[in-house]
């Protein structure tokens, strides 16, 4: 038995250090001087003021706000909206489904470089370009990829529990709220993180839709910061390096401490 | 009855189909119809016919372009989805404080910005001073030069997208979970070695997730872009010197649209791509039905 | 000519008539007294004190600097709904390919109106900025190419640095042998970086060869004289170890740093920007080098000179203030108040300044004869006179309406030379075909 559970965790800890060390590679290079980039591993001369520059260089508490409030709306309206689409097509059998999910599928296989100018012209047309709102009200919608994601885990569901609750005279919403959404618990917080993720990293609407500093989001903002350093040559990689530290450190505490609300989804609908 | 379902099924369907009709169909059809044109994204566009999917025959960067992007994708995904697969099934192996932080260590990569991730692998495969050749030589083996030499920087690439395997790892591993524990446990008392409960019993209830995996791991590698753009193509001094080893068909679409201003050309490439994809996809559908495993049996 | 627009114009007015908003943003100021840019950061002291000049002088013109270097797909997409900045920040090479499709405006109206000195700017960064006659933009910096030699390197090749001939293109490669150290597969000194294929247009002149016409319109990329230079340039980099390998060993330099390649002595011989020159001697005032003009096979020096200009999109909405904008920016003294600062500032350091190059003749002549005092740096005191003496001899390839693909073609030519999979003729032969057709239609 102990030599069961040593075997993998042994694997374990040998694959988490490969996936560790760039990451461990990033900070540390970050607190070095930037002549020894490329030399040594740990960060010694010991130099964290590449943290200082980049906080001094820009309003990074405004961009680090804006970040929050775009990356949970856009992900809470992709999470909500996907869960009902998939819902529809996980549990209905309906004229037109295959062709509707097609066009589901259909969307994912586009790359966003053609649809970019298209979209941009129609958000142009409300009037909105040049706030924050494109860059998560399309997620009202629902995101082809999540949909998928969340249909997927919906279809593995026990069916005789949606029927039993039908026989009891349960409406389709209740079915929706009351069942599919409980189990479906870690898909739909996969989700969620998933697209806080996206939308915490996404540089290319931010980078087209937004014209004030103030409005601008961490990567946006950092992508100017990082500019001021690129200017009339090679980078300052400090600099750079420190920058994408910051950006990702909160989004790990988010993980770390959210994955605590998704084993509880796992623990209350997997044992089922 | 029956059509009452049917109204509650588009019933939930509503964001979807509204979301489609605003920004999902205008878009595609606007890039379907510029894609017969000669357009150059600031002005006039010109009715051309079909030149611009004539020229893509004899287009020798896009022929370029679409080798290396179906070679990776060919290396990449079953790597991806094994590798992937695999650390779901060590994670799900271990309970505790442990497993959070495991958790957490496989999914960092994913939480690294594209951006860095492209110019930590720079520095990381760099072939003079970069830590992998280090680790080689260490061993007595002289690295390629992953960054600069064509023939291997298709390689570092693939070795860069290993590393991403967060979402994958994930998305599998909360399938995992959900395979009931009974249900092992009664292989494992009927005598059921390691490899048949995997087999007979998880394969099959983490199919659908699985097959999502394989899906939509093969449509993103299609269109890969972000991180090699970051490497290879982001400023115009890496563009300059890189060649067109790491000509990935994106990469290629991105630079007719936005830098020679030939949105048409770039439009018909798109479709090229989406048709690809669509067969693709299409065929591991087909496939995957046989192959998945979903509870409601008339899915 | 049939607007593809209108279609798709109904399609977006269908959906604003449900979104009711409609209209388009007007920011709620008068026009005329707000003034956008793109493209242009505040680095440093020459931007920040030039800027601040202007909105003293304009205090009632509201300005908004969209921060960030410029991105094609940003910039292209305001021009494309109609959501331009007033003002676009970018590298002079790319105006011929957006002039030529319209998406700046000619600006020749604005020079005549505002009286814009043109005759003050560099002949060749002003011809970069035309096309067809018109003006299309403003040029800002002046960036000439020098060769850095590292006297270390050269003492250790039993040369004298300032001894050091470009016109001798047998001895440079003897020369570029010596210098380069490496052990097993590992380069640890680079003898000559001669920066292919970036510098390619640099190589063919001092080959005496342009790459594209005058007008350009006629590509002579299958010019026998290319070929040679390419081969050249290309066999350098393979006596030195091969490309993937000196990429790679380049691609770990810091100019910009005290740990500049020089300084770590990693690096004989490299042609470069003055820019590389200006900022080691903020870095390393001590930096023991010798910079040289280069000189072509005739004796001429050969400079490929670069930097940004300022330009207007179609559809700016305050074109007037944009040119006020331009002009300001440009004008002598801005550029002066702007030197000086720079000047103070390295002093305050106790760094070497070895002054700033503008676009604008008038002004170098006031910061290089009047302002700059030697250092008492002779390495830097020396550049700046070899820097001030090769901006005349300033070349560029001329702006194109294919500009973006005809660099791309001999770029991408250059670096399957130097790759290994073909030949200097056989690739320029195939980039001269692909030039033809992007500059023909």
């Amino acid at each position: 038995m102990t030599a069961r559970r040593f075997f993998p965790l042994m694997l374990l800890a040998a694959a988490s250090a490969i996936f560790l060390y760039p990451f461990l590679w990033l900070v540390f290079a970050s607190l070095r001087p930037r002549d020894r980039t490329f030399g040594g591993q740990l960060p010694i001369p010991f130099r964290p003021q590449s943290y200082l520059d980049v906080w001094d260089a820009a309003p990074m508490l405004t961009w680090l706000l804006n970040s929050v409030v775009v990356g949970v709306a856009a992900a809470l309206a992709v999470t909500v909206s996907s869960a009902l689409v998939a819902f529809g097509f996980a549990y209905f059998r309906f004229p037109g489904r295959n062709l509707m999910f097609a066009s589901v599928l259909g969307t994912m296989m586009l790359p966003a470089a053609v649809t970019l100018v298209p979209t941009y012209l129609i958000w142009n047309s409300v009037g909105l370009t040049g706030t924050q709102v494109p860059l998560w009200a399309g997620n009202l919608f629902g995101s082809a990829f999540y949909i998928f994601l969340l249909r997927q885990f919906m279809l593995g569901l026990p069916r005789y529990v949606f029927e039993a609750a039908r026989v009891d005279g349960a409406s389709y919403l209740t079915l929706f709220w009351r069942i599919a959404v409980p189990l479906s618990r870690p898909a739909l917080i996969i989700a969620f993180i998933f697209e806080l993720k996206a939308s915490w990293f996404d540089l290319m609407k931010p980078l087209i839709y937004l014209q004030d500093t103030e409005l601008f989001t961490l990567p946006r903002g950092l992508k100017a910061v990082v500019d001021r350093f690129y200017q009339g040559g090679d980078p300052k990689w400090e600099i750079v390096l420190a920058a994408s530290v910051v950006t990702t450190l909160p989004l790990i505490a988010i993980f770390f401490f959210g994955q605590r609300y998704f084993l509880q989804g796992i623990a209350t609908t997997g044992r089922r | 009855m029956r059509t009452g379902e049917t109204r509650w099924a588009y019933i939930f369907l509503i964001p979807w189909i509204v979301g489609l009709v605003l920004f999902q169909a205008g878009p595609m059809i606007a890039s379907a119809v510029l894609s017969f044109t000669d357009y150059d994204l600031i002005g006039s566009s010109e009715f051309v016919g079909v030149e611009n999917y004539a020229t893509m025959a004899a287009d020798p960067r896009l022929a370029r372009a679409i080798g290396n992007t179906l070679l990776y994708t060919v290396v990449h995904v079953p790597l991806a989805c094994l590798l992937a697969l695999g650390l779901a099934l060590l994670l799900n192996r271990i309970t505790g404080r442990a497993a959070g932080v495991f958790r957490t260590i496989f999914y960092l990569p994913s939480m690294t910005p594209y951006v860095a991730v492209g110019v930590l692998f720079l520095f990381l495969l760099n072939g003079q001073a970069g830590v992998l050749n280090e680790a080689l030589a260490i061993v007595g083996i002289e690295g390629p030069q992953w960054t600069t030499d064509p023939g291997w920087m298709l390689a570092g690439v693939v070795i860069m997208s290993l590393w991403n395997l967060g979402a994958s790892t994930i998305v599998l591993f909360a399938a995992l979970r959900n395979v009931p524990r009974e249900l092992t446990e009664a292989a494992m008392i009927d005598g059921a070695g390691a490899w048949q409960r995997f087999r007979h019993v998880t394969l099959p209830l983490i199919s659908a997730a699985l097959f999502f995996v394989v899906v939509v791991d093969t449509i993103a590698a299609l269109q890969m872009f972000d991180q090699v753009y970051t490497m290879y193509f982001g400023t115009s001094q890496a563009q300059q010197t890189s060649g067109d080893a790491a000509l990935f068909y994106v990469v290629y679409l991105f630079q007719q649209g936005f830098q020679f201003l030939h949105m048409g050309y770039a439009s018909a490439l798109a479709w090229l791509l989406f048709a690809v994809i669509a067969v693709i996809t299409f065929i591991q559908v087909k496939v995957g039905n046989r192959l998945v495993h979903y509870e409601d049996p008339a899915a | 000519m049939r607007r593809l627009a209108v279609p798709l114009a109904l399609f977006l007015a269908a959906i604003s008539a449900c979104g009711g908003v409609g209209g388009s943003s007007g920011g709620g100021a008068a026009a005329g007294s707000t003034l956008t840019t793109m493209g242009f950061g505040l680095p440093d002291e020459i931007a920040t004190t030039r800027v601040d000049a202007f909105t003293k002088a304009h205090p009632d013109i509201r300005l908004t600097i969209n921060q960030g270097q410029f991105d094609e797909q940003a910039f292209l997409s305001s021009v494309a709904s109609g959501n331009a900045p007033d003002l676009v920040y970018l590298p002079r090479d790319k105006i011929g390919g957006y002039a030529a499709r319209g998406a700046l405006q000619p600006i020749t109206g604005c020079v005549a109106d505002h009286a814009i000195p043109t005759g003050d700017y560099y002949p060749a960064a002003a011809r970069q900025v035309q096309l067809g006659g018109q003006w299309y933009g403003i040029p800002e910096f002046y960036n000439s190419v020098v060769l850095i030699v590292n006297d270390k390197a050269a003492e250790d090749a039993g040369v004298d640095p300032a001894e050091i001939d470009t016109r001798d293109w047998d001895a440079l490669a003897a020369l570029a042998r010596k210098m380069t150290k490496s052990s097993g597969g590992t380069i640890e000194r680079l003898g000559f970086h001669p920066k292919l294929p970036e510098f390619l247009p640099l190589w063919a002149k001092a080959n005496g060869a342009d790459l594209l016409s005058a007008d350009g319109l006629t590509p002579h990329l299958d010019d026998p004289k290319v070929a040679e230079a390419l081969a050249y340039a290309a066999k350098l980099v393979e006596e030195q170890g091969g490309w993937t390998r000196v990429k790679a060993f380049a691609d770990t330099f810091d100019y910009f740093g005290a740990g500049n390649p020089f300084a770590k002595d990693q690096l004989g011989m490299l042609l470069t920007e003055q820019f590389v020159v200006s900022a080691m001697a903020g870095a390393d005032p001590d930096a023991a080098v010798t910079v040289l003009p280069f000189l072509g096979r005739d004796g001429a020096p050969v400079n490929s000179v670069g930097g940004n200009a300022w330009a207007v999109p179609k559809g700016a909405k305050n074109p007037g203030g944009a040119c006020t904008w331009m002009k300001e920016m440009t004008a002598a003294d801005t550029w002066i108040a702007a030197a000086r600062a720079r000047q103070a500032k390295r002093a305050a350091e106790g760094k070497v300044d070895i002054g700033t190059y503008t676009g604008n003749q008038k002004a170098d002549a006031v910061i290089f004869g009047e302002m700059r005092k030697p250092s008492g740096r002779e390495a830097y005191d020396d550049a700046v006179e070899v820097i001030r003496s090769v901006q005349q001899a300033g070349f560029t390839v001329p702006p194109s309406k294919a500009a973006a693909e005809f660099t791309t073609a001999y770029q991408q030519a250059g670096t399957r030379v130097l790759q290994g999979e073909q030949t200097a003729e056989e690739a320029l032969g195939q980039a001269q075909a692909e030039a033809v057709k992007a500059l023909g239609s």
